[in-house]
């Protein structure tokens, strides 16, 4: 196989038959760039999924209550359900051993001034634990600590864009930051990576908040992480037994998701995930009928290159040649074609990811790009594929009889 | 050399079968130069082919060198072409990609003899047809004459013990043919055997013997008066 003469007599046909060769070739280069393409495509989408639900725990859930739309329990529909404080040791009390961290939040809009600068944002009020829950980064200072929570303190943490807007270019840290007329001083800056907006946004101690805003318990959301050894089922076998628990407290009927609604994270990854699997495999489908016209169109040209040379096939066998020999130096040919052309799109749509991936960050899509194993596996396809196609034309070759070949009377 | 007892061939033509050799019996010694001759349809290419092992005779038996060729797989086929026989065609049949020297070094190839001496050997051979300065030209840039000249010089490399040529001054002009068949005059007189398909009276005449063919049954075994064919060139 790796005698100098065959290669000799490759790069010969492949020299005489330029563009012969380079059509041929195209056809399976152009499946391979399009299964590269493809995968990195898919793999572009789910790192963009993946993105922006890293923002948050992946073991998150969220409780929110909301207004009921069915009537149960004596009640009419139309009630407001309100969650106290009493809520989160309620559950904390209930589940000792599903919950790693839980946090209550309570969400205000507010006014911000700082010197001449003010700007609207959002304050959400929250407990300690919930940096985790988030996946808050703080970039400078601290988070809210649980003496701010105790004491009440009139401390707040704010996002990177509020301090660019407020501060400008002091440091916001020890400063006051006047909320609603209220000063509150700035202990920490967070960013966060899954978007602009919740830099926009004010996190200050739940208990100062409730103190403020007409001294009461009133919770918004609660926010929980469960242990995050549990898998979907336990996760969600979990979430369920949370709701029931939600809503029977609170009388709220089973079935009624705007009343009080408990959102777990898990479902929504487990979709994700799913889905992308399913566009892989979409992928690598269409990908693989595209490469099967390719490995047809080369079967085809060889058919007709076989024919060409039948001649020279009739001559060679005459000098001698073996069948195997024939069959050979056909197959070598096209896997040789095969592979080269397969390589070259392999390479063209590296180039291209490479050059072109880290550029796209859009949240549905972020740096596609393929693995190892996939270029590896995309190899072996092409090798398999140059066999299959250079078969039948190296069997009818090794066929041909001497004697019908050199007939040209 | 040869020995060839009672061969029939024919062949299947739709539902008629086409009777082309009706029982040849035929012998060739050592160191003789052959005219086989007859009309188109007398059986002689048949015969040459058959003689070749590019096809199978349906009965009859066939010895080459002491050894009975019959019922010969493909690969063994091959193995007993490149050993005992050289080819030399109307159309010469190079393969117009190779060089003079690579086509004149394919049968070596096959021999499986190594590259470098390969190339030795070929280009000796090549030298005794007197082209040895075309080495490295390839067929198109070749007369016929030349082409020729650089197949017989392809059938003598793998040093074969008959050389078969079928009609190998058909396609050229006289002056040419004579000098082809001056080349061939002198390989038998180094003692090899030849044997020539003709249709041409003055070519087979500058054989020794003539063997004439008709509707597939020798109607005429005779040695000759060889003309020599140097005298024209």
């Amino acid at each position: 196989m790796f005698d100098r003469d065959v290669w000799q007599e490759i790069f010969n046909t492949i020299k005489t038959n330029k563009l012969r060769t380079f059509l041929t070739g195209f056809s399976v280069g152009w499946a391979i760039f399009i299964l590269v393409m493809l995968l990195a495509s898919v793999n572009g989408m789910q790192n963009g999924f993946y993105n922006q639900f890293n923002d948050d725990a992946t073991n998150s859930i969220f409780v929110r209550s909301g207004t009921t739309s069915k009537a149960y329990g004596g009640f009419e529909a139309g009630r407001r359900i309100q969650f106290k404080n009493d809520d989160i040791e309620y559950i904390k009390r209930s589940f000792p051993d599903d919950i790693e961290y839980i946090s209550a939040r309570y969400y205000a809009n507010g006014t911000a001034r700082y010197k001449s600068e003010t700007g609207s944002y959002s304050v959400q009020a929250v407990l300690p634990n919930d940096q985790i829950i988030e996946k808050t980064l703080v970039m400078a200072g601290r988070y809210i600590n649980e003496a701010d929570q105790v004491n009440k303190a009139k401390v707040a943490v704010i996002g990177r864009k509020v301090a660019e807007d407020l501060f400008k270019k002091e440091d916001p840290l020890g400063n006051f930051v006047e909320i609603n007329g209220l000063p509150f001083r700035v202990v920490g800056i967070f960013t966060d990576d899954g978007d602009d907006n919740a830099e926009r946004r004010i996190h200050a101690p739940l208990g100062t908040y409730q103190r403020i805003y007409g001294n009461t318990n009133d919770i918004n959301t609660i926010a929980l992480t469960y242990n995050p050894e549990y898998d979907l089922t336990k996760a969600l076998e979990f979430s369920g037994r949370l709701e029931d628990l939600m809503k029977r407290r609170h009388k709220v009927d089973p079935e009624d998701q705007s009343g009080l609604n408990v959102w777990n994270y898990a479902e929504a990854f487990d979709n994700i995930s799913s889905f992308t699997a399913v566009l892989n495999g979409v992928g690598i489908g269409v990908a693989f009928l595209i490469l099967i016209s390719g490995i047809v169109g080369i079967g085809n040209i060889m058919v007709f290159t076989i024919k060409e040379r039948t001649k020279e096939i009739g001559v060679r066998k005459a000098l001698g040649a073996r069948p195997r020999q024939i069959i050979n130096l056909v197959l070598l040919e096209s896997v040789f074609i095969t592979a080269i052309s397969g390589f070259v799109g392999l390479l063209i749509a590296w180039l291209i990811l490479a050059a072109l991936g880290p550029m796209f960050q859009t949240p549905a899509f972020s740096n596609p790009s393929v693995s190892a194993s996939t270029v590896i596996t995309a190899t072996i396809i092409l090798i398999i594929a140059g066999v299959l196609a250079g078969l039948l034309p190296a069997m009818k070759a090794a066929n041909v009889k001497p004697i019908v070949a050199l007939s040209d009377k | 050399m040869i020995e060839i007892k009672d061969l029939h061939k024919s062949y299947k033509m739709g539902s008629n079968s086409l009777h082309v050799l009706k029982g040849i019996n035929f012998k060739v010694e050592e160191g003789e130069l052959v005219a086989i001759m007859g009309s188109s349809g007398s059986g002689k290419s048949t015969l040459l082919n058959i003689l070749g092992m590019l096809d199978g005779a349906d009965t009859g038996e066939y010895t080459l060198d002491g050894v009975p060729i019959k019922d010969l797989s493909e690969t063994k086929a091959a193995q007993y072409r490149n050993k005992f026989l050289g080819f030399i065609f109307q159309s010469f049949n190079l393969i117009n990609y190779k060089s003079a020297l690579e086509n004149v070094a394919l049968p070596l190839y096959y021999q499986k003899v190594p590259r470098k001496e390969r190339q030795e050997k070929a280009m000796q051979y090549l030298d005794r047809v007197g082209l040895k300065p075309w080495a490295s030209h390839h067929p198109s840039e070749l007369s016929g004459g030349q082409k020729q000249r650089v197949a017989i010089a392809r059938a003598m490399a793998a040093e074969p013990k008959v050389l078969l040529a079928d009609e190998p001054t058909g396609a050229l002009d006289s002056k040419t043919s004579y000098e082809v068949m001056d080349l061939i005059q002198k390989i038998n007189d180094e003692g090899n055997t030849i044997l020539v398909v003709t249709h041409e009276e003055d070519i087979a005449h500058m054989c020794k013997r003539i063997v004439h063919l008709k509707d597939g049954v020798i109607v005429e075994d005779k040695k000759i008066e060889q003309v020599r064919a140097g005298q024209y060139v």
